[in-house]
């Protein structure tokens, strides 16, 4: 059973933004990729924990992140790199580096897990901001469900793009081209391509909150019950103050 | 995007706004929309209250909840692409050069290392 529900809300929440916040609720509990469902949960129980550490709150008020050192206020439940990277996903993505990723991956947290992790804290955002926009309490996290990671990694991956391995759109084979459908295949939506599942449960997400691919184009259409400048003005505020370059 | 859609609605949107410390940049609610925003970023709880209420009364119930999702997930989508370290696809950075530099998006911390183009 999922818990994603706003019956309890008096707002007219759409079918759609509900089912892709089901679908991506389920989708955290289970076994992934590279990661069990236990730490799929887990990184969604950290990424809320993550506004609660003092190291954080610290690093953020500093002039640069990396000045400040110390121990995260954390659930104990993953390997240390992993809770560097969501608190820092969560609370102050705007001076990520490279340098930072690297200095991760050398402490054990290769590209596939970092991307499914991303995936995964993105995801638990999305859905847990909705929440506090509409001022309501975020959705108890679900319970795991067993079972191995699928271990699977797709073709046409290059790594000279960006911090990950991406699937170029031009190259993309038959497994992955629903990835790419109807889009422009916009660096955005490359960014998790080497977990192609993240991809397609973050971007459930993102074209039922949002638009999907086709409607952000079609501005001549409106989708939605604000106008496509209104949408555009909050997102793009929004990402102003994340200090989000792209 | 909200250049696209001034273009469409031939209205001469202020980007400027979207770096600001105010301003509705002539969009329809835009102050509203601009509080709402902020205090989601913030996680001031009673701030969102507050810009909710007025967001609610000003348009209506539906689009409330519409804000409540695209502010929410693009708080997402900028964790994504800051995690990963995507580049500007070279179109884009040749289309937006002159405003992202106006407006102050090229002096954002990370700006050296990830709007760098493709």
């Amino acid at each position: 059973m999922s818990d994603v529900s706003y019956d309890h809300v008096d707002l007219p929440i759409r079918d759609e933004v509900v089912a892709a916040q089901q679908l991506v609720w389920k989708h955290i509990a289970k076994s992934g990729t590279w990661l069990t469902g236990g730490e799929r949960v887990s990184i969604a129980a950290e990424t809320r924990a993550a506004l609660n550490c003092d190291l954080c709150t610290e690093r953020k008020a500093a002039l640069s992140p990396f000045a400040v050192e110390g121990e995260h206020d954390h659930l104990g439940a993953l390997v240390p790199p992993m809770v560097e990277a969501i608190h820092r996903i969560r609370t102050d993505p705007g001076r990520l580096t490279r340098a930072w990723r690297d200095g991760l991956a050398a402490e054990g947290l290769d590209d596939e897990r970092y991307v499914e992790l991303v995936g995964t804290v993105a995801s638990t955002v999305a859905v847990d901001q909705f929440c506090v926009g509409l001022g309501i309490e975020p959705f108890p996290l679900p319970a795991p469900v067993a079972g191995e990671p699928s271990y699977y990694r797709p073709d046409g991956l290059s790594h000279e793009r960006a911090w990950v391995p991406l699937i170029n759109p031009k190259t993309v084979g038959p497994n992955e081209a629903d990835l790419y459908a109807n889009s422009t295949g916009a660096y955005i939506r490359q960014a998790m391509s080497l977990v192609p599942d993240e991809v397609r449960g973050f971007f459930a997400l993102v074209a039922s909150q949002y638009l999907d691919a086709e409607q952000m184009h079609d501005v001549g259409t409106e989708y939605r019950a604000i106008t496509h400048a209104q949408i555009e003005f909050v997102a793009a505020r929004v990402s102003a103050l994340n200090q989000c370059v792209y | 995007m909200l250049r696209r859609s001034a273009d469409h609605d031939r209205r001469d949107y202020d980007l400027g706004a979207l770096t600001a410390a105010g301003g509705s940049g002539g969009v329809a609610q835009g102050n509203l929309l601009r509080d709402f925003a902020e205090a989601v970023v913030a996680l001031d709880r009673p701030a969102i209250a507050a810009a909710g209420v007025r967001i609610r009364a000003a348009l209506d119930d539906a689009a409330f909840a519409d804000v409540a999702g695209v502010a929410a997930v693009f708080e997402a989508l900028d964790r994504v692409a800051d995690a990963t370290g995507i580049p500007l696809e070279t179109a884009k950075a040749e289309d937006t050069a002159g405003f992202r530099a106006e407006i102050g998006i090229d002096r954002f911390a990370a700006a050296g290392e990830k709007g760098r183009v493709a």
